[in-house]
């Protein structure tokens, strides 16, 4: 007898608004949709031409020759821009009634009043609402999104804007230059503790459409912060496609925390960007969690640049039916007596594909650095599909690497155990699932974790068949 | 020119998906070569020269199977066919009278035979010699073969190696090689674990000196229930030496209980030497166990310090402890003289 395990109930993910936009640019990637939106976006100078670059980047690059197939994303096909019918706000109350509804059943204000010093929300392209709280602006903090970032704060935006990811990085990201809108912008001054962290949540409603939020998040010398970025979509039959990009800047003495709960749903392609470039004895932990999409390639990365710079990676990911959940981590030790710590789990299902990617590379100027990576792989029947593929570069001598990964199934021995003390297969199963993914739930603030839990429980409801 | 290609692709930035050869040019009019000496209990093994015209799953590449297929000048098909215990040894000895070789040598296991078969290609200390080589063997049920494979030619030759296994059911091959010479070697290992219960196991110590460039590309495809394969590898780099570690285990639909493991460890002797590891595992079967470690980095400073304490000088302690890792795999090796010239190999090149 096997354990039939369900496909997860997304009732709250997939409620669907009307798709009502007050602009949609028409299907395409063409200069003068490029230069529709730069228009419609108010862009100045500096940014139309960038995002013109951008494009010319992005015709010259070729698609990757590796990873998931992607020959079903056609850019003639996808809107990049879908403005929705309202203004941002900072009062919660003036978002428009539908748009309210989809944040208030993903539970975005109860948890900004529980428990977030701040909250951005992202419907289709435009951010609808930014709050944080007066404390925080009172030290100097800012918390916006990124098209006032680009107006009131040119200089520091114009300095760091995609410098840490490059256009040139891959034909995505240079899509992501040229197409960008929305997003978040952070600032931490020097020596300033966020004790409770920020949120942005990104919906997307409107079908066959892309987004293509920036995040830019600046952590000063010594300061600290948490950072929270949640994302789901409802499910169309088309294609709809996320290319988004997170730049981390954490200088000297800094700590951030990144985590991530992504709940796209499974007709997204999800072809994410994500990096830090880490300063000295700085920090940067990210926690992911990859549930939802039907294409995911995402690999966080950090750049280890400063003496004692330090890193952690804690994710998860779970495929289920038609998924090809393609995740890893990259670092790079670019200076002495760095270290990182990698910890992945994967759990895959119902034919669903789950892949580690990754690359550690410890350069020249990189002595007296360590690095420790430890992957695991759960198989929950034998339809599905688990693969490995860590590169691991290390140049020289001083230093300490290891890495380890583990495939398998459920030990019989295990189910057999807590059987015998009186559970039903079903719950010995799913006991053990939760004990696999425990490390990092353990790493996720409590309301994330709750979600995740619920997440895996959906996943592993059915009867014994 | 492009070659070694890995199974499976990844990013083509990190390099390591095959190795492109700059400098390397085809030698033409390849010679009779004259430098084989084959020994042991030659009255055992039936050994016939004819081609074999084995196309190999993966291999080196288009040009290198072409020139195999073509110009080869050894061509080897040993008949091993009987359960007594058997040896022999294969010795190419490449010099300036024998400056290419070309061989393809099948090794065939009949049903429940035993063997161990040395092949050992070594070269004159100095010289740019040449050599392309492929190596297939096919295990009959139950059979059971050892094979040490020692590859110690000098560090300007260039040096380009595939094998193939199809192991059936209850077999055994196991393999322990030997990784020291070549300017460029370059070794693309794949095993069929085609029959249930079969079972394949490679110990490697690899050695890379001045600016050796070493490319290991090991798969093996596991199709058997309850097959078992055991990835073993031991290696050190030195100077500017490159060593590439590729290996694969792929864990086909329906290979119920089988088993992989797959383990690398090397250490880095300088500040210039480069490692590359991928150890990949792929797999769609649930009811199997996979693992892979790698580890690399500098000798372990308590033993060093150990040693030194007891008067060694630093070299001397490096040497020691690395030797000390490779201990267990040269055990394997039947033949003390050929233990002996390992051993020595290691002295000289640390």
């Amino acid at each position: 007898m096997k354990t039939e395990l369900d496909e997860i109930n997304r009732n709250i993910y997939d409620i669907k608004n009307k798709d009502d936009y007050d602009f949609k640019i028409k299907k395409g990637l063409t200069r003068e949709i490029i230069e529709e939106i730069s228009r419609q976006k108010n862009d100045p100078e500096w940014m139309r031409d960038f995002r013109l670059k951008a494009l010319e980047t992005y015709n010259k690059l070729e698609m990757p020759t590796w990873g998931p197939d992607l020959s079903e994303l056609n850019m003639d096909d996808i809107a990049t821009y879908v403005r929705p019918k309202t203004k941002m706000t900072g009062n919660w109350e003036d978002v428009p009634e539908d748009i309210k509804n989809t944040f208030d059943k993903l539970g975005i204000p109860e948890a900004e009043k529980k428990s977030l010093a701040g909250v951005g929300a992202q419907y289709d392209s435009e951010v609808v609402y930014h709050s944080m709280k007066n404390e925080l602006l009172a030290q100097g903090v800012i918390y916006t999104d990124m098209e006032t970032a680009v107006r009131e704060y040119p200089d520091i935006v114009q300095q760091h804007f995609m410098k840490c990811v490059p256009v040139t990085d891959h034909k995505f990201v240079a899509l992501h230059g040229a197409v960008w809108s929305g997003g978040s912008f952070v600032y931490v001054p020097k020596n300033v503790k966020v004790e409770i962290p920020l949120q942005s949540y990104f919906r997307l409603n409107s079908p066959e459409s892309g987004q293509f939020e920036h995040t830019l998040i600046i952590v000063d010398e010594g300061a600290s912060l948490h950072f929270i970025e949640g994302c789901s979509a409802p499910k169309y039959n088309k294609v709809n496609l996320h290319a988004g990009c997170v730049e981390l800047y954490v200088k000297d003495g800094a700590y951030l925390r990144y985590s991530t709960i992504e709940n796209w749903s499974k007709n997204m392609l999800n072809l994410n960007t994500k990096k830090a470039i880490i300063g000295k004895n700085a920090q940067v932990d990210w926690v992911s969690g990859s549930f939802g999409s039907k294409i995911s390639m995402l690999y966080p990365m950090s750049i280890l640049n400063g003496e004692g710079a330090r890193t952690e990676y804690t994710g998860i990911s779970f495929a289920g039916k038609g998924q090809n959940l393609d995740t890893g981590f990259k670092v790079v030790h670019n200076s002495r007596n760095t270290s990182s710590l990698v910890n992945s789990k994967s759990i895959s299902k119902n034919g669903g594909t789950a892949t580690y990617r990754a690359l550690v590379r410890i350069n020249e100027n990189a002595k007296g650095s360590k690095c420790n990576v430890s992957c695991e792989s759960l198989m929950l029947d034998d339809i599905s599909r688990s693969d490995t593929i860590p590169v691991n570069d290390v140049r020289t001598d001083e230093v300490e690497f290891s890495h380890e990964a583990k495939i398998g199934k459920i030990s019989d021995k295990s189910i057999f155990y807590l059987m015998s003390r009186g559970l039903s297969e079903e719950d010995a199963k799913a006991m053990i699932v939760r004990g696999f993914a425990d490390p990092i739930s353990k790493e996720l603030p409590v309301e994330y974790a709750a979600e995740m839990n619920n997440l895996i429980n959906l996943e592993l409801e059915g009867s014994i068949g | 020119m492009i070659l070694n290609e890995t199974p499976i692709r990844t990013a083509k930035n990190y390099e390591i998906n095959n190795i492109n050869i700059d400098d390397f040019s085809l030698p033409k009019n390849i010679k009779k070569f004259g430098g084989l000496n084959i020994s042991g209990d030659v009255d055992k093994i039936s050994i016939i020269e004819e081609k074999n015209k084995a196309n190999l799953k993966y291999g080196n590449g288009e040009i290198l199977s072409k020139q195999i297929e073509n110009d080869s000048n050894v061509n080897l098909h040993l008949k091993v066919d009987s359960q007594d215990k058997k040896e022999i040894t294969l010795e190419f000895n490449l010099s300036e009278e024998n400056q290419n070789l070309v061989d393809d040598i099948l090794i065939d296991g009949t049903e429940n035979a035993t063997a161990t078969i040395v092949i050992k290609y070594i070269s004159d200390r100095k010289g740019k010699f040449y050599h392309n080589g492929q190596i297939r063997v096919v295990s009959q049920n139950s059979s059971n073969l050892n094979i040490i494979f020692l590859n110690l030619l000098n560090k300007e030759t260039e040096n380009y190696v595939s094998i193939e296994n199809v192991l059936d059911e209850n077999s055994t091959v196991k393999y322990t090689i030997v990784d020291f010479g070549g300017k460029n070697s370059v070794t693309n290992y794949y095993t069929n674990l085609k029959g249930e219960n079969s079972n394949n196991e490679i110990n490697t110590i690899y050695l890379g000196t001045d600016n050796q460039l070493l490319d290991l590309n090991y798969i093996v495809e596991v199709y058997g229930k309850k097959s078992n394969i055991n990835m073993n590898l031991k290696g050190a780099i030195k100077d500017k030496s490159k060593k590439h570690f590729k290996g694969t285990i792929d864990f086909k639909k329906d290979c119920k209980k089988a088993k992989g493991d797959e383990n690398e460890y090397c250490t880095i002797l300088s500040d210039t030497a480069k490692s590359i590891s991928l150890p990949v595992l792929l797999c769609t079967e649930e009811d199997i166990e996979g693992n892979h470690g790698t580890a690399s980095g500098k000798v372990d400073e308590k033993q060093l310090f150990y040693l030194m304490t007891r008067g060694l000088s630093l070299k001397e302690a490096q040497k020691l402890i690395v030797r000390g890792q490779f201990n267990e795999i040269i055990e394997n090796i039947p033949d003390e003289n050929i233990r002996d010239i390992v051993v020595e190999q290691i002295e000289q090149k640390l």
